[in-house]
């Protein structure tokens, strides 16, 4: 007897919205028993899996008001949730203070997966080791949130809950991303550290943020880690200790510890809980003078 | 707005430039659709998991992992499989190249790996070979050691008029 696939879906409806407001009412109206799809690259597999059983998944691919990219008057960007990855690897208007943003996008995965996968749905699907959000973090975005009866905004880093869930209500579907303009001599950049490059998951993922004075001492700086918490994690201790200061190899040496301290890393498959931690070290040392680096080189 | 779960939503799509209706269930993939309802069996079924490549098709020219789209999701869009490209007279220059370089030992992923390569000469006609690594990142070969996929992939590119 031939067996049925172990990888069927169960059944659901599949429904279309075409705008914003008509998800935010299926939304309400279906609550838990459904899921959304974005660019499908995680859910589906989820669905294939069964480790997902929804009875309603809503594409979101109709609503052409969720797709866009474009500067805001004050300097910053504004990403819709459904812009595809390639899409944002591709921005010229994400370049030198924000071009940390594109960097996280390369490192996702491959060119097939790009080409579906959205900014949106690499939020939305709230895995600690999103390469995407580091990056958005470090840069200050925030999400805008859209429900029934209006909406709201709220940074970022305040969106992910835990592995998995987000800070999304019943009702309520992510609008898009708003990324601040970046301050003159600011630079950032993204680092991945996976066995097999952007096709694996990341071990460790660290986004470093830097703003110069016109002394060379830090105005700021952002320090941000993928994988080793459960959610994206800021290094706030970290940040605190180079704000104001001399960005001295002794200083960053220092920063690389106390990011390390920060993180709150568990062991599976890809890497030890102690590794993770020694490779939040290193990896923050690297970003770190990476970042200072080009911010050094950037026009005042 | 109830639960049916049975329904099989009107789906249209053109496949190597033929327009098509269907009906489809909704867990129906892409893949699946085109293998078994359209008897297409370049794209392989591979991971089943968005890994490993073997499923790749054009969606308005950019590739595209089938074993993990839903055929609903590309309502509308252009699908084109490896049997839209040339034909065993006229094989298309990317075909004739993975012949003459002996590109292809299995085959498995030869369909896949032919039309990401295709996506990406024509976005970049110029791709360089870090270029033309970088796309195959997500098409895996367990047989060749890619050398001779590049080789053939830079040959097509360079008999290009």
């Amino acid at each position: 007897m031939i067996s049925s696939s172990p990888l069927a879906m169960t059944a659901f409806d599949y429904l279309q919205p075409a705008t914003v407001q008509e998800c935010a009412e299926m939304l309400a109206h279906y609550g838990s028993s459904a899921s959304v799809l974005a660019g499908g690259t995680d859910l589906v597999v989820q669905l294939q899996h069964r480790a997902m059983r929804p009875r309603v998944v809503i594409g979101l691919e109709r609503i052409v008001e969720l797709r866009y990219l474009e500067p805001d008057n004050d300097g910053g960007v504004s990403i819709g949730a459904m812009t595809l990855l390639r899409d944002v690897k591709e921005a010229s208007v994400l370049s030198n203070g924000l071009s940390l943003i594109r960097q996280g996008v390369t490192q996702v995965s491959c060119v097939q997966i790009r080409n579906m996968a959205t900014l949106g749905g690499n939020s939305c699907n709230a895995s600690p080791s999103a390469d995407t959000v580091p990056p958005l973090i470090a840069a200050g975005a925030t999400v805008r949130i859209v429900g029934r009866k209006g909406e709201r905004s709220l940074p970022l880093e305040d969106f992910f809950l835990a592995p998995g869930k987000t800070a999304l209500k019943v009702g309520e579907l992510l609008h898009g991303f708003a990324v601040p303009p970046p301050l003159p001599r600011t630079a950032g950049v993204y680092c991945k550290h996976a066995i097999r490059g952007p096709f694996d998951l990341a071990i460790v993922g660290i986004a470093a943020k830097v703003t110069l004075d016109e002394r060379d001492r830090v105005r700021s700086a952002r320090i941000v880690m993928a994988a080793v918490g459960p959610t994206p994690l800021r290094a706030r201790k970290a940040e605190v200790l180079l704000t104001g200061q001399v960005p001295t190899e002794a200083l960053i040496v220092e920063a690389g510890r106390t990011a390390a301290d920060e993180a709150r890393p568990i062991s599976d498959q890809r890497a030890s809980a102690e590794y993770r931690r020694s490779m939040v070290e290193v990896w923050t040392r690297s970003a770190l003078r990476n970042a200072l680096y080009d911010a050094r080189r950037a026009a005042a | 707005m109830n639960f049916h779960g049975r329904t099989k939503p009107h789906l249209r799509l053109t496949i190597n430039g033929v327009t098509r209706e269907f009906l489809v269930a909704p867990t129906t993939t892409l893949l699946e659709l085109v293998r078994s309802k359209l008897g297409l069996t370049g794209a392989k079924r591979g991971c089943d998991d968005g890994n490993c490549g073997a499923c790749t098709m054009l969606i308005d020219g950019a590739a595209v992992k089938t074993c993990i789209v839903l055929a609903l999701q590309v309502q509308g869009r252009e699908v084109v499989t490896i049997e839209g490209l040339g034909s065993p007279q006229q094989l298309h220059p990317l075909q004739q190249a993975f012949l003459d370089h002996f590109a292809s030992q299995c085959g498995y992923c030869t369909p896949g790996m032919i039309l990401t390569a295709k996506a990406l000469l024509d976005e970049y006609p110029n791709a360089t070979e870090h270029d033309i690594r970088d796309a195959l990142h997500g098409t895996i070969c367990r047989c060749t050691g890619y050398v001779k996929i590049v080789e053939a992939i830079e040959a097509a590119r360079d008999s290009r008029v």
